[in-house]
């Protein structure tokens, strides 16, 4: 029996929430930051959306932001012409690089070693976090403004996506274009996923998936709307998507099939990702707020609790015997109950 | 009719006055080491704890005493952006966010009464 998605809304940004970005897997859990044009970025606990703190600081709209996968450290990108290092844990700024132009993103190496950055003014930088004051090593080469920068292939190449409707992959060592992609439209957003060196990128209403070591294509999938950004699942068995028609869509990546699609914002969706476990993803809104939605509708996970309805009749497995339903047993046998698309495993205790 | 997801409760808001960061929290004890070296090591160490605690409550008692003698002073302040100004000091809040002064010259003209955040200060310097 299929349940309704109950998207988990986060409030407290007073503008749209232009970018938001996932930490690793921690002990304390994961983490998520959010940029907003409030200049006020936020960190929350990834699985439940709570905050957990604002760095406060810039002097305009915050146009980028990122975690390191320890989540210990944060950068952001802003338009008052600056990226800013801050301390994750503390909420501390630890260091402020002026640029000479709206900065619009940031990216951390995996070591959090280097900090690569972009903006309006075209030129890609590369600042060596260890010595701060030092000249940033600069890769030009685009003609128009740096809306996305990555590091990829174990931070020795660098992606780019600029309004001059090109993607850029660079040598990190000697600044050199390595190759470019045109297309018809300015990318929207991109999206790296190391395990796989699969690119994830969006274009009008394209999302289009591409080898991140050749660029080579792998597949596109066109959407009912502008599509604003895209995120695949980490098992690479889905991907979701947001754009300007205000709703998540949810699509099988091997059949390119539209599986779902979920309304709840008020505004254009700009950006999408999902937990780096893969059991939620958040968007972020031109309504201010971001949302966390369940890959598995219905499944306990985070606030999240599944409720088995009483009218309903439960069938219970032990898991030693699946074909065979039981009812009660001893307090030391595993149940199982198959509902939804998923089994939820449950002891006794639980059920009753 | 499907039925919705049930949730325990909702993600929590921001606080109205903080910025967050709770101190108190596991992440943030287990991460931050204490700004009192002394205070992170044995027994052994509560000497070193005690003296370096003296040591802060003097030259906490010298800041204080430093504001009380600035007080009705022109004081000079470095601000950002290369900016300074000059004001006759009043008097500070209790966590030393904000200074309250009077005759404030701005490159806009004379303010008469102000409040300057600390946050925007870089240093300030008076006469005796």
């Amino acid at each position: 029996m299929a349940m309704r998605q109950t998207p988990l809304t986060c409030s407290g940004h007073t503008r749209p929430v232009v970018d938001l970005a996932f930490s690793g897997i921690t002990p304390y859990g994961y983490f998520l930051i959010s940029a907003c044009k409030d200049g006020k970025p936020m960190l929350r606990q990834g699985d439940t959306g709570d905050w957990i703190g604002t760095f406060l600081g810039h002097k305009g709209a915050v146009w980028g932001a990122t975690l390191n996968k320890e989540a210990t450290k944060a950068a952001t990108a802003a338009a008052d012409f600056s990226a800013k290092v801050w301390d994750a844990v503390t909420g501390d700024e630890v260091l402020t690089l002026a640029h000479k132009h709206i900065v619009k993103c940031v990216n951390f190496t995996q070591d959090s070693n280097c900090l690569l950055t972009g903006g309006n003014d075209k030129v890609l930088r590369i600042y060596d976090l260890s010595k701060p004051e030092a000249e940033p090593q600069e890769i030009s080469g685009h003609t128009s403004a740096i809306k996305k920068a990555l590091w990829c292939n174990d931070d020795q190449q660098i992606l780019s996506a600029a309004e001059d409707k090109t993607i850029r992959l660079w040598d990190r060592n000697t600044g050199e274009a390595v190759k470019t992609l045109s297309f018809e439209a300015s990318v929207s957003s991109m999206e790296y996923i190391p395990d796989g060196e699969i690119l994830v990128i969006t274009y009008g209403r394209t999302i289009a998936f591409y080898k991140a070591h050749t660029l080579d294509p792998i597949k596109t999938i066109d959407a009912p709307a502008s599509i604003h950004s895209a995120s695949l699942h980490p098992d690479k068995d889905f991907f979701v998507a947001g754009g300007d028609d205000f709703k998540l869509y949810k699509y099988d990546y091997s059949t390119k099939e539209e599986m779902e699609s979920y309304k709840g914002h008020f505004g254009p969706v700009h950006c999408v990702r999902f937990s780096p476990d893969g059991e939620l993803y958040a968007s972020g809104s031109e309504d201010g707020t971001l949302r966390l939605w369940q890959t598995a509708v219905g499944k306990t996970y985070g606030l999240w609790k599944c409720v088995l309805p009483e009218w309903f009749e439960v069938k219970w497995y032990a898991v030693e015997k699946p074909n065979v339903p039981v009812h009660g047993g001893d307090g030391n046998q595993r149940l199982q109950c198959l509902q939804h698309n998923k089994a939820i495993l449950y002891t006794i205790q639980d059920r009753q | 009719m499907k039925t919705p997801v049930s949730v325990l409760r909702l993600p929590r808001g921001p606080e109205p006055n903080s910025r967050g960061f709770d101190p108190n929290s596991p992440r943030y004890i287990a991460l931050c080491p204490t700004t009192i070296p002394a205070s992170q090591g044995n027994k052994a160490d509560s000497v070193n704890l005690e003296e370096e605690q003296q040591l802060r409550s003097e030259l906490r008692e010298c800041f204080l005493r430093s504001l009380i003698a600035m007080t009705d002073k022109q004081v000079q302040f470095n601000l950002y952006e290369k900016v300074q100004v000059q004001a006759k000091f009043g008097a500070s809040d209790i966590d030393v966010l904000n200074f309250q002064v009077s005759d404030l010259q701005t490159p806009l003209g004379v303010q008469k009464e102000a409040l300057l955040r600390c946050q925007d200060m870089i240093s300030y310097s008076f006469h005796l």
